[in-house]
């Protein structure tokens, strides 16, 4: 048997992982390894520099994680939305109606009972006299348009402040 | 019975992927000699050789946060390693000097080693040096697409599955490969049977 077979082929083969870099090569590599990306990233222009790490998170595994957060800031908009037109869509007279009872109930009307709670708003405007404080005047400040009717009473009509 | 395989280097991947760069010094150190030993019987030179496992190593630095997991990393980076050497190849062409790394001692003591030297004639009769050089030439015989296959099966041990992976080609292809390449390493080293010292 002259010729080579493959097993021998294999054998012979098998030997070259024997064949090793100089000395000290493997314990080098790592510095070297250093050394080549701190060059290359001084050679680097900034622009550059900017344009991988966008690429990086972009590619990155951390992407899909970031696709969420347009959906959830979506989700929180939309929440807010809903929440503050349920908030501004109240019915009004039951907010007037939740507010105006301290004044009723402080300010005695006249006997014929011209004022009912049907339409409390309309009370100050035949006084002259306050019915309401300035704190309640501002709690009630982004009510709708019976406010308005309220803050139309001219400024002659308003109480003089006495000391 | 086959409980699914887990990557060893999973923590390490997913370290160096939140930023610590120490995790990835850990895995250029675990790699390096066996990426050397691929490259290096693939290019038969040093210099070649130590560029371009420091361009594989850059390179898989910073692609490593798009790495996925579908394979394991040592299939990944085994590819990067190949891929990189096989475009050097080409680009090299056929314009390379064949530099020899030396012969670690410890050969003296292989038992394949002892066995083809006491019964195989032109091993016997070549020294050390001359079988490297004559290999390394049988193996730049080769296409660079052969010698891969050869350096991953017969040097490198690996199973033809996982080459397979490696080089994104069927199991078949890297069987028919292989025949082919030890078809012609074997009428080479024919003739260094016929003439051992030309």
């Amino acid at each position: 048997m002259d010729e080579f077979n493959d097993s021998e082929i294999a054998r012979l083969l098998r030997l070259k992982r024997y064949e090793q870099p100089p000395p000290g090569y493997f314990e080098n590599f790592l510095h070297e390894f250093h050394r080549r990306q701190r060059d290359e990233l001084l050679r680097q222009p900034l622009w550059r520099i900017c344009l991988e790490r966008v690429h990086n998170l972009i590619a990155g595994p951390d992407a899909r994680a970031l696709t969420s957060y347009p959906a959830a800031v979506t989700a929180v908009l939309v929440c807010a939305a809903i929440i503050s037109l349920k908030i501004y869509q109240q019915p009004e007279k039951a907010r007037v109606a939740l507010q105006s009872p301290p004044a009723l109930s402080m300010t005695p009307l006249n006997a014929e009972g011209e004022l009912n709670l049907a339409s409390p708003v309309s009370m100050p405007i035949l006084r002259t006299q306050p019915v309401r404080s300035l704190n309640q005047s501002a709690q009630t400040h982004r009510a709708a348009p019976p406010r308005y009717v309220l803050d139309s009473v001219p400024v002659s009509y308003e109480p003089t402040f006495r000391f | 019975m086959d409980q699914p395989r887990t990557d060893p280097d999973q923590e390490l991947v997913k370290r160096t992927q939140s930023g610590d760069a120490g995790a990835f010094d850990e895995l250029v150190i675990k790699y390096t000699p066996r990426l050397y030993g691929l490259v290096y019987n693939m290019t038969s030179n040093h210099e070649d050789t130590n560029d371009l496992l420091q361009d594989i190593f850059a390179k898989a630095y910073k692609a490593i946060r798009g790495f996925r997991g579908k394979s394991s990393f040592y299939t990944w980076i085994h590819s990067i390693a190949v891929n990189m050497t096989l475009n050097f190849l080409k680009k090299r062409g056929r314009r390379f000097q064949l530099s020899l790394d030396d012969v670690d001692a410890s050969i003296q003591n292989d038992k394949e080693f002892l066995e083809l030297t006491a019964t195989s004639s032109p091993v016997r009769e070549a020294d050390l040096s001359e079988l490297q050089r004559r290999l390394n030439e049988a193996m730049m015989k080769l296409s660079d697409e052969h010698r891969a296959v050869v350096t991953m099966f017969h040097i490198q041990g690996m199973p033809h599955a996982e080459i397979s992976k490696i080089l994104r080609v069927s199991e078949g292809t890297v069987r028919s490969r292989l025949f082919y390449a030890n078809r012609q390493l074997q009428n080479y080293l024919d003739e260094f049977r016929k003439n051992p010292v030309s």
